[in-house]
């Protein structure tokens, strides 16, 4: 039912030659399902990737429209997009690229009202977002319903990744249990960040949903690994399942989905 | 103020520590925050971790460094917008 056409094969023979991929693996990503929310930096080059690379079902979340100081990095969109609707300029690339990917749109924001609902038709999840309050929100729904999410950050020429089985390895809070905060740390359009590290971040990405997807190698689970471009170093930090985490410690404080205010809150408001 | 291991005028008192992976002698004053200072690291966007254990950011200041001590950064990335 999944089998591969011939155009595909041929497509796809540099994967299929890998014996650890081979036709099976290649079948595995066909029926595969990604979801990647944001469209931006790390989104552009993990959702190439995933295309080309021949993943079933992608999703996009994306609300924002493309401007022309996201085309230093943002490598889905062109000249001609700016003012497009990026998921729609997303669609478009990703559909040149490879017509065999089936492409779900979610034109809005993600809420505490409908992230389950999104996430549960995804076999793994890629952080792409560019905000405090929808990683947090984004890592407490996949803790809770147990989703696979690959975590990305990027800033000056620093990046950043980790990938979790939410509920059984240590998830983003057993690291960064609140986020920082607002004004404190400098967001990308006030501090900058190299375009390249972008493309960096997000290829690593998309390589741990690959590995994942089709069972080669070693996740980048209960580790943390940091990137900095400057000095030309990765350091990989161990990261452990925190008993006093607060969504997926041993007494979560957080059981239902919180919301950051992106103003000026400090604190968690109320469920 | 930091030293490389080799620096001679290096402070008998000072500290050999493990940063980031990197072995690191430091004789400034043997807590978080002046640590952190002392490498130019933004103390309210980075997280610490002393041989494997997160710091709770509020205590910088009261947590002190021992000789050997393995030391790790944790940089908030968000992205855009805070």
């Amino acid at each position: 039912m999944f089998n591969l056409s011939e155009e595909e094969i041929e497509r796809y023979s540099r994967h299929i030659i890998l014996p650890e991929v081979g036709g099976g693996g290649q079948q595995k990503l066909k029926q595969s399902s990604v979801l990647v929310i944001g469209a931006g930096g790390l989104g552009s080059p993990a959702l190439l990737y995933l295309t080309a690379a021949g993943v079933g079902r992608i999703g996009v979340i994306e609300d924002d429209v493309v401007d022309l100081t996201n085309l230093q990095r943002q490598v889905l969109h062109a000249t001609p997009d700016v003012g497009k609707a990026k998921a729609k300029s997303a669609s478009e690339t990703m559909q040149r690229l490879n017509p065999h990917v089936e492409i779900d749109i979610h034109q809005h924001r993600l809420t505490k009202n409908n992230i389950f609902d999104i996430i549960e038709s995804y076999d793994v999840i890629v952080d792409g977002v560019d905000n405090f309050p929808t990683r947090y929100l984004l890592n407490d729904a996949c803790v809770m319903k147990n989703k696979t999410l690959v975590e990305g950050g990027i800033l000056r020429f620093m990046g950043l990744i980790m990938s979790i089985r939410g509920g059984d390895t240590a998830c983003y809070r057993c690291v960064f249990e609140e986020p920082p905060p607002p004004g404190t740390v400098p967001s990308c359009a006030e501090a900058g960040v190299l375009g390249a590290v972008a493309g960096v971040v997000g290829t690593l990405q998309a390589t741990e949903v690959l590995k994942i997807l089709t069972g080669i190698g070693k996740p980048l689970y209960n580790r943390l690994l940091q990137f900095d471009a400057e000095e030309l170093r990765f350091h990989e930090v161990k990261a452990k399942r925190n008993p006093g985490c607060p969504v997926c410690g041993k007494k979560p404080s957080i059981t239902e989905l919180v919301e950051y205010d992106y103003a000026c809150e400090t604190q968690a408001p109320k469920p | 103020m930091l030293k490389t291991r080799n620096d001679r005028t290096r402070p008998r008192l000072g500290l050999n520590l493990s940063v980031q992976g990197k072995k690191q002698a430091y004789s400034g004053p043997p807590d978080v925050r002046s640590l952190l200072e002392a490498l130019g690291e933004n103390s309210t966007y980075v997280n610490v971790r002393i041989n494997g254990e997160v710091l709770d950011r509020r205590d910088f200041e009261k947590i002190s460094l021992h000789e050997g001590d393995r030391i790790d950064f944790l940089y908030f990335m968000g992205g855009g917008i805070v």
